[in-house]
């Protein structure tokens, strides 16, 4: 049934780039938990995944490794910094989320005019990092990029797991999460740990922006819309819960691709917002989220 | 001999409102000092103020050391421990792993207090696993205090620890706490139920409207007549 094949096909690489979403919907929930701010400059942490990794690797014939490890080291540097340099005043100031809010949104819009300046707007691509044909399973043909995505993003949500299940400081993150004062009141740094987070998001954020890269391309331009869906999808998961927020990338990432079969892929972005009005209408607490009120 | 705690003209806002206004205080080593005082009178502002979880105006001496200007997290690993109003424990996560993230200021050696901690409240070795959010609020109490008592305080502060609770399950949390004491440890206790605490606290300070408007001294009793003038007059 050639029908079938074609449908498992969509979902197969829909799932891929709802892994993608996915993880840049954990950013935005391991920064909301430790902090209760939404950050908008996340998918500016997505976009210099892939435009870093693309001019270490072009322009200094660095090895596509090395130049991926550069570029989480830079979001990850941009990260703490919007911390320290942004987040951090304005909470000692005791500023509205609102302004915290906006303030991470002219991040984003300071990080993705300096990469215009520096790298121009042209479309870059990455080779897959696993230089191989692709995978045969039965009539379904997996890229191999698709497939290093599958499996990089299910090692970095099982890792992420046993980070704030198994170690002090993860615990201590998710105690933060629940309730800052009683957090504060047993020792823990609260602030340091939202440095944490910042940071970690960063690397998440890069991770999925060098991993979409050679699947599609990227520009100065292509963190805000990464950030839309990683956004919808945190939603759809929960907000503020790290693997609600994954599955909540996976149903968008399929819902865009069966979109694009049907209807033409004008009409994902139609879907998307389709997916996520339901939620907020007949699920609000999103897939795995305690209801809030 | 230094006090474990002393506070000097404590002063303590919300934004423009003022809620302490210049509070004289004082816990000696070993000590279990009481806090009374009616709905709104600042008896939780001032342990915020304590604890550097309100902006605070005055003196607050910590074993001679001046912590005024420390954040809570840093007061905290000092020993300064206090248990909130609402006791604060992490629902979401199970009663072990709350009392591991007691242990925090500790790092390492915890498991021996984790001992001593299980032996004052058994009824927590049987609920480990369970998630913190799903015990009574009993249990719920015990697991504060066992959390606290992971940091090993040198001052432990409680926030109406009986609050909620049945008179007996109440006396009997304030029962593991005269415990605590006799055993030298420090104790600063706020409790609107006066008759319970003065039958343990050595001293008390009655707060109204952000002032301390009475203080008995060692060995002395308020009488229900005065307690009663003390909260309504
Ligand atoms: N977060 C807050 N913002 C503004 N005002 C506050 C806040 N918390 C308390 N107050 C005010 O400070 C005063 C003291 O409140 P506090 O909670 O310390 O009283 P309390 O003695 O603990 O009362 P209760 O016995 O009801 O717990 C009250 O007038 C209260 O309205
Ligand atoms: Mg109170």
């Amino acid at each position: 049934m050639p029908e079938a094949t074609l449908l498992l096909q969509f979902l197969v690489t829909g799932a891929g780039t709802g892994c993608v979403y996915g993880l840049v919907a954990i950013g935005f929930c391991v920064i909301y938990n430790a902090s209760g701010i939404v950050n908008f400059a996340q998918g500016s942490f997505v976009m210099l995944g892939g435009v870093v990794t693309y001019s270490l690797w072009h322009a200094l014939h660095l090895p596509l490794a090395v130049a991926a490890l550069g570029a989480i080291i830079v979001s990850v540097a941009l990260g703490v910094l919007t911390d320290l340099l942004v987040v951090r005043p304005l909470w000692h100031r005791r500023a509205t989320m609102f302004v915290m809010i906006l303030a991470t949104l002219a991040v984003q819009i300071v990080v993705e005019r300096l990469t215009l300046i520096v790298v121009g707007d042209a479309p870059m691509s990455l080779p897959p990092i696993l230089s191989r044909g692709p995978i045969h399973l039965g009539p379904i043909v997996l890229d191999t990029q698709v497939a290093f995505i599958f499996a990089v993003s299910l090692l970095l949500v099982a890792g992420l797991r046993l980070f704030f299940t198994r170690t002090a400081t993860g615990r201590a993150m998710r105690a933060c999460s629940i309730d800052r004062d009683a957090a504060a009141l047993l020792g823990i740094p609260v602030s340091r740990l939202v440095a944490v987070g910042f940071a970690l998001s960063a690397a998440i954020g890069a991770i999925a922006g060098i991993l979409v890269t050679p699947t599609q391309y990227t520009a100065y331009n292509l963190g805000v819309p990464f950030a839309i869906s990683g956004f919808i999808a945190a939603i759809l998961g929960g907000f503020g819960n790290p693997f609600g927020a994954f599955l909540g990338g996976l149903m968008l990432g399929i819902t865009q691709s069966l979109a694009t079969v049907a209807f033409g892929a004008g009409t994902r972005n139609v879907f998307s917002l389709a997916v996520l009005l339901i939620f907020l209408l007949l699920r609000p607490q999103g897939l795995l989220g305690t209801a809030k009120t | 001999m230094t006090a474990l705690l002393e506070l000097q003209g404590l002063h303590a806002c919300y934004g423009q409102v003022e809620a302490l206004h210049g509070v004289d205080l004082s816990v000696g080593a070993g000590e279990m000092v009481a806090v009374l005082g009616p709905n709104g009178a600042g008896k939780s502002t001032l342990l915020r103020a304590v604890m550097g979880q309100v902006a605070t105006a005055g003196s607050i001496r910590f074993e001679g050391a001046s912590v005024a200007y420390a954040p809570t997290h840093r007061r905290a690993a000092l020993g300064m421990v206090m248990v909130p109003e609402g006791r604060g424990i992490f629902g979401p996560m199970t009663v072990d792993e709350n009392l591991s993230l007691g242990g925090w200021t500790q790092r390492g050696c915890v498991a021996a207090q984790r001992g001593r901690v299980l032996d004052l409240f058994p009824r927590l070795r049987e609920r480990l696993g369970q998630l913190a959010g799903s015990l009574s609020g009993g249990e719920q109490q015990m697991l504060a205090i066992g959390r606290a008592m992971m940091m090993q305080p040198r001052l432990l502060m409680l926030d109406e620890p009986s609050l909620g609770l049945a008179p007996r399950l109440a006396a009997a949390i304030l029962e593991a706490l005269g415990e605590l004491n006799r055993n030298g440890l420090g104790i600063l206790l706020v409790e609107q139920r006066a008759p319970l605490a003065l039958r343990l606290a050595r001293r008390a300070y009655v707060l109204r409207l952000g002032n301390v408007v009475a203080q008995t001294q060692p060995g002395e009793t308020l009488t229900q007549d005065q307690l009663g003038r003390l909260y309504l007059a």
